[in-house]
């Protein structure tokens, strides 16, 4: 019972924060592209193949938490997904780049609503540990594996 | 044990996931993809976050990557917009720094380093960053007469070789 709790808890909270991140970014792909360019790791055109296509794998990846379909195959790609922003945060924080993480405004935020490499990187392993807690306490009778 | 292992499937069905996504995201975006990587502006012009109250403050017009070693060559000054700490990391030679978040304290002593009559072109982080346009009109709105804003911006002119500093100095 108490591991089919934390299995939806997390299933339910990363299919919100990943829908959520997923359509900001989606809407605004130029806005995006700036915010994956202020991270300074890319060439100029695959900044904007980044802004293109991530945002869609982010509202894929949610949408089918939400539904509780795929489940597996969907924290698989958030877990890869996530460990890439980690590098990348990690990057900036190795730089010194004090630029907003770009996480929940693609066009990047100044003052109180920026978000600091440091607490995107919190917040990131944060999630990291729903990814792990979702994927562990995955009840074996769910729809996907009873269609084995 | 094996349960919390992934299985071949499921590594095969991340794969279509992240392939599908790809497609859907390249579908609905081919057009900036394609002309970023023709070397084309995806952006035609950027929208500036705020709007002159007053109708004698121009907008600062766009020029591309081609059009800026002329007109550094006609002596146009280039100023960058972005936060001074992306500026002392790397910035395109010869410019000097003015961030949009700073303007109100540093723009008295912009003033008297750079002459109102000073030809200006201005940059931030491109893909269609306001923060140029923005403190385009600022300047504008300042008396500055002659402001245009290089929309490509940093990551295009470090992406085409253009010649980068690092530190304080311009």
């Amino acid at each position: 019972m108490m591991k089919k709790f934390f299995y939806h808890g997390c299933r339910l909270l990363l299919a919100g924060v990943f829908l959520y991140a997923g359509y900001l970014k989606g809407v605004d792909p130029v806005a995006f592209a700036g915010q994956v360019a202020a991270y300074d790791l890319l060439p100029y055109a695959f900044n904007y193949l980044v802004a293109a296509t991530l945002p869609f794998v982010e509202l894929l990846c949610g949408a089918l938490l939400l539904i509780n379909r795929r489940v597996k195959p969907a924290l698989l790609v958030l877990f890869a997904l996530n460990g890439v922003f980690i590098l990348a945060l990690t990057s900036l924080l190795a730089r010194g780049l004090e630029i907003d993480c770009g996480c929940f405004h693609p066009g990047g935020a100044e003052g109180d609503a920026a978000t600091s490499p440091q607490l995107a990187l919190l917040r990131d392993l944060g999630l990291m540990l729903a990814i792990l807690g979702a994927w562990w306490f995955k009840p074996v009778n769910t729809p996907e594996v009873a269609d084995d | 044990m094996n349960n919390y292992l992934p299985r071949s499937r499921d590594l095969l069905e991340a794969l279509v996931l992240i392939l599908v996504a790809l497609a859907a995201g390249l579908s609905l975006n081919y057009q900036l993809v394609f002309k970023s990587f023709a070397g084309l502006n995806p952006v035609v012009v950027a929208q500036p976050t705020v709007t002159a109250s007053d109708d004698s403050v121009g907008f600062p017009e766009p020029v591309d990557f081609e059009d800026l070693e002329r007109l550094l060559n006609r002596g146009y000054l280039l100023i960058d917009a972005r936060a001074h700490q992306a500026y002392r990391n790397l910035h395109l030679s010869g410019a000097l720094s003015l961030p949009l978040g700073e303007v109100d304290t540093q723009l008295a002593d912009f003033k008297t380093k750079v002459p109102l009559n000073t030809p200006l072109i201005l940059y931030c982080n491109g893909f269609g960053c306001p923060d140029s346009f923005d403190l385009g009109m600022r300047l504008l709105a300042e008396g500055y007469t002659r402001v245009l804003v290089y929309e490509g911006g940093f990551p295009e002119w470090r992406d085409r070789g253009g010649m980068l500093k690092s530190g304080d100095a311009p």
